[in-house]
């Protein structure tokens, strides 16, 4: 049992320790994961500052921040499983003793800590070009943060298991759900709440999305000094979506495993 | 001590329109200390042995054993004492060094830092890419990855190795390195190497024991030298004008039991290899060429290699076959 923990935790780190190196290790991902969110975050914030709407350019910052990480979920965690089978590493992984839990987990970790700096860099030029209103950090704001991170990358987790078995090319999917779940969750507008300018039935199918739960809590901290008391439900519901998506995508990915021994098609590109 | 026992291993593919079997009741033992190569052409079942030797697909039905452990109900066991590797797979990060790569695979296997350093500086010594273990993977060429591809499979100090095809594609100076180290790594650390592979040098070269393998079914297994020496007939290659090539099956002619035939458009020649029942059917072959109008350059009778084994007994050789199968 000792062992079993020890090889975990290693794997966890190394997986994790891998990907950060990976990352800034590409040149061409910095530019794309801080470039991209920067640019986006900025043209919106100009945006509402035409718009005479200064006081929604923070939403822009706030969401170039937030959008460097669902970046980071599909196009490095929901699609890694799918590449690794592709190039061969899945097989690696699979006839090792390590457990794909650990090397999911570590992933996830290493992409959090990995896309950090790249987060933090959008939100501090964003706030020193458009110098937004925000509310001073509080220990909600800190929890709905980490909480958020957690069900955005439980979601990867899920995903990482869901493209290992429908077996379609990850770029394809990452296509199909980049636009339409960056729009509904409201990266860069309110689409819950109030203040959405969506329907109410496609603010529900919004409100699946844990992005769109972490988004909206972020920015009724950020912008609307809310605190525990009013975000509690919000919390809750983050809480839950995190620990479901993880549990989902580890019971999928054990399922994946079980199967893919059977059929032999699922974890191998058969030649 | 037999580090693989398989008993009558048989594996179904199914899909919606068909049953595939891709192995038929396959035995075999391969001991420690030892390198054995499992030969045959692409689509004979080599891989699919070697997945469900390394516990990445289920037997439809029989049993494999490594290091003692059942491949099924002892899967995780038997991830901890091997290695595998292939040439088709990627070695690992491209934005990370060699060195880094290698330290993140042997932690899949829960070795500490300070073991794994000095097995890295082990295998890179052994392979001879030491220079090269600091820089990223992206900027290696591809006999240094292929030479970490292998010290990637010895990283966990494995009772049993399993290659792919491991040379496949691999310049020839890396090529020979890694064969040395096969021989090495099973006579010095008793490892047992097992191998799959088309190449029939490489078989010969430094394999103990050969198993000749088609449509999942094991044909032979013994030494490359007995195994050679076991086939009494005589082996004739006739080198003819490019008419040779209208000879679509050599085993139409009279008196043969297999062969192929390899053309080469650019000096237009052909060259027929056969393996004949007997040498008296060499002269009614020469008559039969003679009479379709294929001029014969020269013949000769040759020492038979492990295809001629596989030859007389499927009738083709590899390259005919693998047009043939269907994977």
């Amino acid at each position: 049992m000792r062992f079993s923990f020890t090889l975990w935790a290693k794997v966890v780190i190394a997986r994790a320790l891998i990907r950060v190196i990976a990352m800034y290790g590409d040149p061409l991902w910095i530019l794309v994961n801080v470039g991209g969110p920067l640019l986006t975050s900025t043209a919106l914030a100009f945006l509402y500052r035409f718009a005479g709407l200064p006081q929604f350019t923070g939403f822009a910052i706030l969401g170039g921040g937030i959008a460097a990480y669902w970046g980071n979920v599909l196009w490095s965690m929901a699609s890694q499983l799918s590449w690794d089978k592709r190039s061969g590493m899945l097989y690696l992984y699979i006839t090792s003793p390590a457990p794909l839990t650990a090397l999911l987990i570590g992933m996830s970790l290493g992409g959090i800590l990995g896309t950090l700096p790249s987060s933090i860099a959008v939100l501090i030029t964003g706030t020193l070009l458009f110098k937004p209103p925000f509310s001073p950090p509080t220990i909600t704001l800190v929890l709905i943060f980490m909480l958020t991170l957690v069900a955005l990358y439980g979601m990867g987790i899920a995903l990482s298991s869901l493209y290992l078995f429908l077996s379609r090319e990850a770029e394809e999917i990452n296509e199909a759900l980049y636009e339409p779940v960056s729009f509904l969750s409201g990266i860069y507008f309110p689409s819950i709440g109030r203040s959405s300018p969506l329907p109410i039935a496609i603010q529900a199918v919004a409100a699946l999305i844990p992005l769109t739960i972490g988004m909206d809590s972020l920015r009724r901290t950020v912008f609307y000094a809310e605190g525990l008391s009013e975000l509690w439900p919000n919390i809750a519901l983050l809480a839950a979506m995190a620990v479901t998506s993880i549990y989902i995508g580890l019971k999928m990915l054990s399922y994946i495993e079980r199967r893919g021994r059977e059929t032999g098609d699922i974890l191998v590109t058969l030649k | 001590m037999a580090n693989v026992v398989v008993e009558n291993l048989t594996r179904v593919f199914e899909t919606k329109s068909r049953k595939v079997l891709a192995l038929d009741k396959v035995s075999l033992e391969v001991r420690s200390g030892e390198v054995f190569g499992l030969l045959g052409p692409n689509g004979a079942g080599k891989t699919t042995l070697i997945r469900i030797l390394t516990t990445l697909l289920l037997p439809t039905s029989g049993r494999a054993l490594v290091g003692g452990y059942d491949v099924v109900k002892e899967a995780k066991k038997v991830r901890g004492i091997i290695g595998f590797s292939s040439s088709s797979e990627r070695v690992g990060f491209d934005f990370v060094t060699a060195r880094r790569n290698l330290w993140f695979f042997s932690q899949l296997y829960g070795l500490s830092t300070s073991i794994a350093n000095r097995r890295i500086e082990e295998l890179a010594a052994l392979l001879e890419f030491q220079d090269q273990l600091d820089r990223k993977l992206y900027t290696l060429t591809t006999g240094y990855r292929q030479r970490l591809n292998i010290a990637r499979a010895l990283i966990n100090d494995p009772l049993v190795v399993f290659f792919d095809e491991p040379t496949n594609g691999m310049d020839v100076f890396s090529a020979k390195k890694v064969r040395e180290l096969f021989v090495k790594e099973a006579k010095i650390n008793s490892r047992t190497m097992f191998l799959a592979t088309h190449n029939m040098f490489e078989a010969e070269e430094i394999c103990d024991r050969v198993a000749i393998i088609d449509k999942g079914r094991i044909l032979a297994i013994d030494t490359p030298e007995n195994l050679k020496s076991s086939l009494s007939k005589p082996v004739v290659l006739f080198e003819t004008d490019v008419a040779g090539a209208q000879i679509d099956d050599p085993t139409q002619l009279e008196g043969v039991v297999g062969g192929t035939i390899r053309v080469d458009d650019e000096n237009e020649t052909a060259k027929i290899r056969v393996i004949l029942r007997d040498e008296i059917f060499l002269e009614k072959i020469l008559d039969i060429l003679e009479k379709r109008r294929v001029r014969v350059y020269n013949y000769q009778i040759l020492e038979p290699t492990l295809e001629d084994v596989f030859i007389s007994q499927v009738g083709a050789g590899f390259a005919e076959r693998e047009r043939s199968v269907e994977v």
